[in-house]
């Protein structure tokens, strides 16, 4: 029964093809429409009907009305004569540049791609249908939308970063009141490590931080010059505020390493030394006293 | 189905030689099904239990903060018009609600060829109190976190782009964040500081508007934005709030035999700023081996500050060896921070397999700041006023060139080769000057080797690897990046549709060996994860992974008391593993159970050795077509071995229904 299913589907495109090619009916050669496509591929036909994609299908100014099968995977005339994965091109299955070069006949000229030239992902050979669903997923868009799933997805190649996250001090991600996207963009971006901006340049740290700012009348360098990751580990860490180090002092320390005042190292802040006796617990975390670590408004001590 | 293949031999050429043809597959309806729901989606409702925490209430309320009562676990669903009158579908997500420590909601709405609308809502505790954390009282027994806050920040974001043609889009937007709350910290004196309640009030606004024009050869956003910022913070000890007993502070000792107190303070804050931005982004694909890519961002924040603080008690002012019993200090002060971005890019495709990609990008911030004070100090009956004024400036210049070359050796092997410079100055000045050290200046220069490969021997087995070598001829900072090696390999494998393997290695290895700084960090990551679907799910899946990663930091200081040379030691070596199995159990009398276990835990040893676990059972239990039944079980348990009295043990339990429509 089903050899003689595949049989009658395959007698319908030979005659359908053969129909198109001799009708002149303004398809370009080699080229069957998306109704022929549906009759071997009706499930991907149908969900394709409900993904943003389809406006491919009809809207004319696009140029692949009636098509939009082959305006991704080529003419499919050969396809259908001999049905077979050597006949059409699945972009799924081509070089990531390849596959890519596709999705960016359309897409290119959008602002998400703005990073694009910055963005590991390109540069890692991540081709665009890594993240995307091309033929559907569901009326909402063609990328995962919900926190929880967009983490699975990013954790499905980023493994270590997500172990980073089971760490006690974290952002909130394992729980799903975060995505990954809200800290970086997948597409690329001025800033390093993909991350996201605020208000055009500033760090998309201070989206939810925006106590942190200022800008301060006396500011702390690092968190100018290197951001916030010079002091802190974003994605997790057994230390507490997420610090780099397991208490206060050894981070301050590690830059104000109390050199003589003039500065040999040719790095910022390794002076003035402090003659705290860091014997006492009273000295044994610097924010006690420097409580505004991150900029103070106004005291050049950071003390208030 | 000989007859029906000779039908369709006959009737489908004839159908296909109509000249309307073309018009009909254009006029062909849209598969969505016609008869779907308005409303889909679902809805879980429960009730969670939490037991006694053991252990430090404190430390749980900072790591995990989940607590017992009725919950709103999650809502998911679409609304859909089938006439697309308002809206043609409007999707609702929002997870956590219920007295919950992150609380979310999210909204798209759209109408085609009309608008696009989305909204988002947070709502997160922001809660840290731990007792080993900023502490100085801990050893004489008074657990008070002198940097603790318990407080809420409230986020929402609302965008609405118009879509009047296919090329032409305009947007607006509308982001807010703000939080309050109330902490403990440190009112600081010349030789004291004074733990003391505070209440924290800020806010942001951001305004912003721009156009996208989306062409076929090219893409330009213009956005102009705006932001509003206000800082509300006051620190306070209220007279005979501790009667009988003043606040001693950290100091126990007393100075020329004299105990510094604080008897009454209140310190306000009031934080105004403004910001605009702007933005212009464009991206064009000038001939068919030629795309191009640019942005400039520029944006310039500013403060304003009015600080006022009264304090009395009996306090040192060190500098000139008195004792006072009040204190008046204002200070005004103002902060300008223009901020310059831009970066230029292209893609070359000189050859149809190679690809050239040249980017440079440009970052520049100078912060320039003022501040004027007034102390005025009354000490046994006499005032005494100083006037200062302070300037400060902060700037960094900082700039990128780099070249990539991709060469698709065969349609399964890239390689890419790369060149990185990156060079930068940085200064920081006060004046008048003051103290040891009043400015500092720092230059960065850094050559940076790139490489890499994309290897796809079969459909089944992908491996990448890329790897960066630098030397570097300054760094900003002792703990920069300088002489480094950065490795990332990774290899998938998928032997089976339902099996996946993936391995992940990660090193970086950084060298500073300038005399003074002697930097060595190295740092390691290896990974393996798997997922397994036997039977394409028919039993249920599993899917896991076990991390292990080392650090090791090596850092030269001068102890400050000693000025003798020590070596700052870091270390981390930890496990972290995760899994979850899902499986569907046996029928019984038509239910048809699923249950999911698993997990996760890490285990460290090294420099704050710790362990956390967090294992979960959860039961499904479909009750009808469109209601289900469900019940979790998730333990908490956080031990450190050097501050044990922060660990904590917590077992929550939660019931309840899954709606579904």
């Amino acid at each position: 029964m089903i050899r003689c299913m595949r049989s009658i589907k395959l007698a319908v495109l030979l005659l359908i093809a053969a129909g198109l090619t001799t009708s002149g009916q303004g398809l370009p050669a080699g080229y069957v429409g998306s109704e022929i496509c549906k009759i071997c591929h009706e499930d991907i036909y149908n969900a394709f009907g409900k993904s943003p994609h389809q406006s491919v299908e009809t809207a004319a100014k696009r140029g692949w009305m009636g098509r939009a099968c082959e305006s991704c995977h080529g003419p499919a005339q050969m396809h259908t004569e001999s049905p077979s994965a050597a006949t059409i091109r699945n972009p799924a299955k081509l070089a990531a540049a390849a596959a890519d070069k596709i999705c960016l006949t359309c897409h290119l000229n959008q602002p998400t791609h703005v990073g694009r030239l910055e963005s590991s992902h390109a540069k890692d050979q991540v081709s665009c249908t890594s993240c995307h669903k091309v033929h559907a997923n569901g009326p909402n868009g063609l990328v995962l939308r919900k926190p929880a799933e967009i983490n699975e997805q990013c954790a499905s190649c980023h493994t270590n970063v997500w172990a980073q996250f089971q760490r006690p001090n974290h952002h909130k991600l394992p729980e799903g009141a975060m995505s990954c996207v809200d800290c970086h963009n997948p597409h690329g971006s001025i800033r390093p490590a993909m991350a996201q901006s605020f208000a055009a340049n500033e760090p998309g740290c201070l989206n939810c931080h925006g106590d942190k700012r200022g800008p301060f009348t006396f500011e702390h360098g690092p968190v100018r010059f290197e951001g916030c990751a010079a002091c802190h580990e974003p994605h997790g860490s057994a230390n507490p505020r997420m610090l780099v180090r397991q208490e206060v002092r050894i981070v301050c320390l590690e830059c104000h390493a109390s050199l003589p005042t003039l500065n040999t190292t040719g790095t910022i802040g390794v002076v003035p030394p402090a003659f705290h006796d860091l014997r006492s617990p009273r000295f044994q975390n610097c924010t006690v006293c420097h409580q505004k670590i991150h900029g103070s408004y106004v005291d050049r001590n950071l003390l208030r | 189905m000989r007859r029906l293949f000779a039908l369709v031999s006959i009737v489908l050429p004839l159908v296909a030689q109509t000249p309307e043809a073309p018009a009909q597959v254009a006029e062909t309806p849209s598969p969505v099904p016609s008869a779907e729901s308005w409303l889909a989606g679902s809805i879980d409702v429960g009730y969670r239990w939490r037991t006694d925490v053991g252990g430090s209430l404190d430390t749980y309320r900072s790591i995990v903060n989940l607590g017992s009562g009725p919950k709103l676990l999650g809502a998911d669903f679409t609304l859909a018009d089938p006439q697309h009158r308002a809206f043609d579908q409007i999707h609702v997500r929002a997870y956590s609600w219920g007295d919950e420590p992150y609380q979310t909601i999210h909204l798209d709405a759209k109408k085609s060829k009309l608008y696009d609308f989305n909204a988002d809502y947070r709502d997160i505790a922001y809660f840290d109190f731990l007792p080993s954390y900023a502490d100085p009282l801990l050893g004489r027994g008074i657990v008070l976190n002198e940097q603790s806050f318990d407080t809420r920040r409230h986020l929402g974001s609302f965008q609405l782009d118009l879509l009047p043609g296919n090329w032409f889009i305009p947007y607006f937007a509308y982001d807010r964040d703000s939080g309050n709350g109330t902490g403990a910290t440190t009112f600081v004196s010349d030789s004291n500081e004074f733990p003391v309640p505070n209440t924290l009030r800020d806010q942001t606004s951001l305004y912003r508007g721009g156009v996208r024009f989306e062409l076929r050869r090219f893409h330009v956003t213009l956005e102009q934005g705006g932001t509003t910022f206000k800082d509300d913070q006051s620190v306070f000890q209220n007279p005979g709030q501790s009667p009988g007993a003043a606040n001693f502070g950290n100091v126990a000792t007393p100075i020329f035999g004299q105990r510094s107190d604080l008897t009454n303070l209140l310190a306000a804050y009031g934080v105004r700023g403004t910001s605009i931005y702007s933005k212009g982004l464009f991206t064009a694909e000038a001939t068919p081996w030629l795309d191009l890519y640019g942005q400039f961002l520029y944006s310039q924040p500013d403060t304003n500050v009015h600080y006022q603080q009264t304090d009395t008690g009996n306090l040192l002012l060190q500098s000139q060896l008195i004792f006072y019993s009040s204190q008046q200090y204002l200070v005004s002060a103002a902060a300008k921070l223009p901020h310059t971005s831009g970066s230029l890019g292209a893609e070359i495709r000189p050859f149809s397999r190679v690809r050239i990609v040249q980017s440079w990008l440009t970052d520049r911030l100078h912060n320039s700041g003022s501040a004027a004070s007034t102390q005025t100090l009354t000490s046994a009956g006499v005032s005494q006023q100083t006037a200062a004024l302070l300037a400060s400036s902060l700037m960094t210049n900082y700039s990128q060139e780099e070249i990539d070359v991709f060469y698709d050796a065969t349609s399964k092997l890239t390689l890419r080769g790369g060149y990185r410079y990156v060079w930068g100055d940085a200064s920081n000045a006060f004046l008048p000057p003051a103290g040891l050290m009043s400015s500092d200046q720092a230059k960065l220069r850094r050559n940076v080797g790139i490489g890499g490969v994309t290897f796809r021997p079969t459909q089944q087995i992908t491996i990448r690897t890329d790897a960066e070598v630098a030397s570097s001829g300054g760094s900003y900072f002792r703990t920069s990046l300088y002489n480094y090696q950065k490795i990332h390999a990774q290899a998938r494998y998928q032997p089976f549709v339902s099996l996946n393997l993936t391995a992940d290695f990660t090193l970086l290895d950084n060298n500073n060996p300038v005399p003074g700084v002697n930097y060595d960090y190295r740092s390691q990551q290896e990974s393996l994860s798997l997922f397994w679907s036997p039977m394409g799910g028919k039993f249920g899946d599993f899917q896991g992974s076990y991390t292990r990663s080392t650090l090791h930091s090596d850092i030269g200081y001068l102890i400050p008391q000693t000025l003798q040379a020590q070596t700052s030691l870091y270390r981390d070596d930890a496990h972290t593993a995760t899994a979850l199995f899902n499986l569907k159990l046996p029928q019984v009398q038509g239910i048809a159970p699923k249950l999911s276990a698993g997990g996760s835990f890490f285990i460290s040893s090294g420099s704050r050795a710790t362990s956390y676990y967090q294992p979960l059972v959860t039961l499904w239990l479909p009750i009808s077509k469109k209601v289900s039944l469900f019940a979790d079980w998730r333990y908490y348990g956080y031990g450190e071995v050097l501050y044990l009295y922060e660990g904590f043990r917590a077992n929550l339990v939660t019931a309840g229904l899954r709606f579904t429509r």
